[in-house]
């Protein structure tokens, strides 16, 4: 796999090491007001982005903590954390 | 058969040594270090195979693999390049497509067919009326195609993968390629040198010309440089050397992929490499670049490396009498030095008007080889192999024919640019080279050697050497990693270097793109796929205009070799034919591409460069599977094992796999089952209970201690994925279980959930470090009394408090109950009271080192009672007739909470929980178009449906989850899911098998659960 990811714990490793947890969209919504509609467009759509987008990540053959990166969907490298996300 | 010349000092075999292989069933000579293709052609076979679609005879004619032509079935494996395949002693060889044999196939009438099959004549005919097709299907399968793998068939051999890392990556092990691994190896970096053939020295390695070099005083053969490079770079410590390893895929971030082919002492045959580097070095050289005339791929036309390598490394002499029509200086040399060997050669015919190496014209003229300049063949002759060859002028406007049995042909070279665009790299068509070149670079990559066009092999060298330099600076510029004034000296380096590869020569100028003053009906453009100069055209005037389409419609460039023969021929045609076109040009002549205006469009390439088994990517067959604590006693005890999940498990306990004894015992007196492969899990911290509420359906904080709760885990969708029992150990301290598939996820699955609550928890997976061993049946109380009050008495604990502990009783340990005790002092319970299997029914959970120690415990204790083991199988049948489901079994991925009628478990209070699953529920509480687990019996005392059988009418209404012939009732039952209006008890069911031959069998719901409905058996 040509990605490489860097966990925060761990730093800069292979991407076989890793499962993809989707997009970063948020919290879990509250219950209340919730129509099948809205649950399902936060559940199931996605931007997919090509370009950077901000992902979940978990680390599953090593510490096992999840987190996020910002990716390049086109190149499939992991980029720089924007200014405006730090 | 023809002779070898043995005492050439550039030869790659061993003659000495004789190597017997099987060819069409008899026996053949090769020598060692002879290709397949290199033996055959010594055992003089001229005809290799038929192409794919006229059936045309095809022979040797690059030496590396580029085309289909001498592909062939080499120990029952289809499709082997055996060009690039060493022979080996007791090989089996064989011809592929063939009706009869490659020299006589009965389907080469079909060459005469052309006509009927334009481009794209797949596409166009035999689909209307549609039933043509399956019978048009049938004929094309038997006509076409390469070769044919037995269905039944079993690869042989070893596979391997390994993963390294280096510093560099250098992609071609020639002579650029060696200086650029030097280079780097010297300032202290690890580095990798791949190189697809056996050995390093690229196409140094063949030449015997002088090496040129203003650094040796004394000049030396350009092949004996090359070895020179290839010890240093072997000796060097800090290089490691993959010799006859393809490069297959280049990727962002350095990732370099490829196979290496095994020696006789390596123990894979072929193993996939897949490398991380900080930095590439690319120099991959050229390929030449297929001339166009009217039959151009007849067997005895060949490329000039080809005849020019199989004469220096093989030592074998292609043709008695040759012509020559290139395009480039290594086809002078290669004429001089064939015609040192010994080869008679007519005449050289020179597309190009100038720009030939003056020293090679004296060498040609002292050997009075007539030169032609500005001619080109036309046609080459000969049913089967050439026996003459058609000279013709560019313009068209002389022609004359020449009796030979080689036609060399090579229009120019042109660069493997593969690694490089794989791996992003935009190329530009080059009007001074006439290469594709990259255009921008990969990150960190560096290409060098004769894929910039560079022809002198000084400069060569020196290309490489920068390139090398250039990725040790990549490396060295990363963070942390060296010191400023190291990264100076390496900066002024490269400076000087550059500045010398600046008095050099350059690129040279390329030969221009040049198609013989012909139709195009014979002429092929992709040997692979058949597709002429003639389809070409017929594409384009049917409105095609991009190369990359063009490809598609033509399948020019989808064969084998990926695009090697037509890979550059196809754009370049292209932009030429419709610029021509448009200013209603003639199509042939040599004419230049930019002075018409068009610019080629390369097209793609795609991983893998070269065809790779799967088998190599498989790797080896490593089966892991898990064993719990029990395997070695289980397996002494008769255990059936099967694989199933990550673990084995044992499945039965004698060779009668339905299991009667086994439930029997179950039902009747007492049996042990190891239940280890259950999850396992502990949660603790002030905010475990949170988590819990988080992914748990029901109220978790209904929890009591000494009771065990069941409860399941949906996900989003309301779907069920996990069920099991929580049991609290101290306040937000917990110990509940998974069941075996969800073990590896559940963690994950807990921190995903609630990754944006920054909630404190830890939860440890103890799956592998406890064991379970089930104790079922409705004497295992006096088992486990009995195991219990193995206490010798050695703890300080009073006797009341002891007494109260080991009370097993019904009212002490009810159904549903918890208990934790030591048996013999040690060894620390945790005791569930559980009734999965519809009986009395223990869990005991201990840790795993101990497990052997309590299995056998409860065996003596039960041996007065004739305890027995029982398997998953025997599980499997209880709990059905009990009606417990089996998450995947009663379950699919669609399937909710509510449709397994396990909606009691869910709590619609804890909004604030945000549980999820809860709001998908809500949701779909009312929805009618939900599947319903029913329970059913068979018609007519019938057999049991199978697992899996679909439940009809005039459409698939459901599925029957499990089913079996029911020892305990008598009778056949099962459970299934259904659509809603199939749900009422008393419904029949139709039920199809595969096997049924179109007659259903019938079934009628009944209701759940069909053994002992009160559950008094497991609760009292």
């Amino acid at each position: 796999m040509s990605l490489t990811i860097t966990c925060p714990i761990c730093g800069k490793r292979d991407g076989y090491e890793f499962r993809f947890g989707g997009e970063d969209k948020g919290p879990r919504p509250d219950e209340d007001g919730l129509t099948p509609q809205s649950w399902c467009e936060y559940v199931h759509l996605n931007e997919c982005v090509a370009g950077r987008q901000k992902e979940w990540w978990v680390h599953k053959d090593g510490c096992g903590s999840w987190f996020t990166i910002h990716r390049d969907s086109v190149m499939n490298v992991e980029v720089a954390t924007p200014e405006a996300h730090k | 058969m023809i002779n070898r010349i043995n005492q050439l000092p550039t030869l790659r075999v061993d003659p000495a040594n004789k190597v017997i292989f099987d060819y069409k069933g008899k026996d053949y000579v090769g020598v060692e270090g002879d290709t397949v293709a290199t033996a055959l052609y010594h055992n003089g076979v001229r005809i290799f195979g038929r192409s794919l679609k006229y059936h045309r005879p095809r022979g040797l004619y690059s030496l590396d693999g580029e085309c289909s032509n001498t592909c062939m079935e080499i120990d029952g494996i289809p499709n082997v390049r055996t060009e690039n395949t060493l022979v080996k002693q007791g090989m089996r060889v064989k011809e592929q497509n063939v009706k009869g044999s490659a020299e006589n196939d009965m389907m080469g009438f079909i060459d005469k067919l052309d006509w009927m099959m334009p481009a794209g004549f797949y596409y166009k005919t035999m689909h209307k009326p549609a039933s043509i097709w399956p019978i048009a299907m049938k004929q094309i399968r038997k006509a076409a195609g390469l070769g044919v793998l037995s269905p039944d068939f079993e690869m042989p051999g070893k596979f391997d993968q390994i993963f390294p890392s280096a510093d560099v990556v250098v992609i071609g092990g020639g002579p650029a390629g060696m200086n650029a691994a030097l280079a780097a190896a010297d300032k202290g970096l690890r580095v990798i040198i791949m190189e697809s053939r056996p050995w390093l020295g690229g196409f140094f390695d063949y030449r015997t010309f002088d090496y040129k070099d203003a650094q040796y005083k004394n000049s030396k053969p350009l092949y004996s440089r090359a070895r020179e490079l290839a010890s240093k770079v072997e000796s060097h410590a800090n290089i490691r050397v993959f010799k006859h390893t393809s490069v297959v895929g280049t990727y962002t971030n350095n990732l370099v992929t490829g196979f290496q082919i095994g020696t006789e002492n390596d123990k894979f045959n072929e193993r996939y490499i897949e490398i991380r580097a900080k930095s590439v070095v690319v120099a991959a050289g050229c390929i030449e670049r297929p001339l166009l005339f009217e039959n151009n791929e007849r067997p005895g036309v060949m490329q000039v490396a080809c005849v020019h390598r199989l004469a220096r490394t093989y030592g074998l002499l292609a043709g008695e009498k040759a012509i020559f029509s290139v395009g480039h200086d290594l086809g002078l040399e290669a004429a001089v030095d064939l015609f040192d060997l010994g080869m008679k050669i007519l005449c050289v015919a020179d597309v190009r008007e100038d720009g030939q190496n003056p020293y090679l014209m004296i060498e040609l003229a002292k050997r009075n080889i007539p030169y032609l300049k500005g001619w080109v063949a036309s046609k080459a002759h000969g049913s089967k192999r050439v026996n003459k060859v058609t000279m013709t002028t560019l313009d068209g406007t002389i022609s004359r024919d020449f009796e030979c049995d080689l036609v060399i042909a090579s229009a120019g070279l042109t660069p493997i640019n593969g690694h490089l665009t794989l791996a992003h790299a935009k190329l530009r068509y080059d009007s001074h080279t006439n290469f594709f070149v990259a255009d921008t670079m990969p990150e960190k990559t560096h290409a060098a050697g004769r894929m910039l066009g560079l022809e002198d092999s000084l400069s060569i060298e020196v290309s490489g050497k920068l390139a090398g330099l250039n990725a040790a600076l990549d490396c060295k510029l990363m963070p942390q990693s060296y010191g400023n004034t190291e990264i100076d000296a390496l900066k002024s380096e490269i400076d000087s270097f550059t500045a010398q590869s600046k008095e050099l020569p350059g690129p040279a100028r390329g030969s221009k793109f040049v198609t013989a003053p012909v139709k195009g009906r014979k002429s092929f453009i992709c040997f692979d796929e058949d597709t002429t100069i003639k389809n070409i055209k017929q594409a384009i005037d049917m409105g095609f205009d991009v190369p990359e389409l063009i490809k598609r419609f033509t399948s020019a460039g989808t064969g084998p070799g990926q695009g090697g023969i037509p890979g550059h021929n196809l754009p370049l045609y292209v932009a030429k034919y419709t610029a021509a076109s448009s200013k209603c040009f003639s199509s042939s002549g040599s004419s230049s591409i930019q002075s018409l205006g068009a610019t080629p469009k390369p097209t793609n390439v795609r991983p893998p460069l070269v065809p790779t088994l799967i088998a190599t990517y498989a790797g080896s067959k490593h089966i892991m599977m898990k064993r719990t604590p029990m395997d070695e006693m289980q397996r002494a005890d008769g255990g059936v094992f099967r694989k199933i999940g990550v673990w084995e498990r044992a499945r039965y306990f004698s060779d009668d796999f339905s299991c009667r004894k086994e439930i029997e015992n179950v039902r009747n007196n007492v049996g042990m089952l190891d239940g280890s492969t259950l999850g396992k899990f502990r949660i603790h911290g002030p905010d475990a209970l949170k988590v819990l509420q988080r992914v748990y359906v029901s109220d978790m904080s209904k929890v009591k201690t000494g009771r065990v709760k069941y409860s399941a885990m949906c996900n989003d969708d309301g779907c069920v994925i996990d069920d099991g029992v929580v049991v609290k150990l101290a306040e937000n301290d917990y110990y509940f279980t998974t069941s075996t598939a969800r073990a590896g996820a559940t963690i994950e699955w807990l921190r995903y959930h609630t990754r944006f609550d920054g909630w404190d928890f830890y939860v440890v997976n103890l799956t592998d470090s406890m064991g379970v061993i089930n104790l079922s049946g409705p004497n295992a109380r006096k088992v486990l009394q009995k195991v219990v009050s193995q206490d010798n008495g050695a703890s300080g604990e009073d006797a009341s408090n002891k007494a109260s502990i080991q009370d097993v009783s019904n009212e002490a340990f009810p159904f549903s109950g918890y208990k934790e005790f030591m048996i013999k002092n040690t060894i620390p319970v945790k005791a569930m009271r559980l009734g999965f299997v519809g009986e009395l029914s223990y869990e005991l959970h201990v840790p795993s080192s101990y497990m052997v120690s309590l299995w056998n415990i409860v065996k003596e204790a039960g041996k007065e009672f004739n305890i027995q083991n029982f398997g998953v199988e025997a599980q499997n049948v209880l709990r059905m007739e009990k009606c417990h489901i089996i998450l995947g079994q009663e379950s699919e991925q669609r399937t909710n909470l509510l449709d397994l009628g396990l909606g009691f478990l869910w709590d619609r209070s804890k909004k604030d929980a945000k549980t999820i699953g809860a709001v998908a529920l809500r949701q779909a509480e009312n929805d009618p178009t939900r599947f319903r687990l029913v329970g059913f019996e068979m018609e007519n005392n019938g057999r049991a449906a199978r697992d899996g059988a679909l439940i009809v009418d005039d459409k698939v209404r459901g599925y029957v989850c499990t089913a079996r012939d029911s020892f305990s009732l008598n009778k056949a039952v099962g459970m299934a899911l259904v659509e809603s209006h199939l749900a009422k008890v008393g419904t029949r069911i139709q039920i199809f098998e595969d096997e049924c031959g179109g007659e259903r069998i019938y079934g009628t719901v009944v209701p759940m659960p069909f053994y002992d409905p009160d559950g008094k058996r497991m609760k009292s």
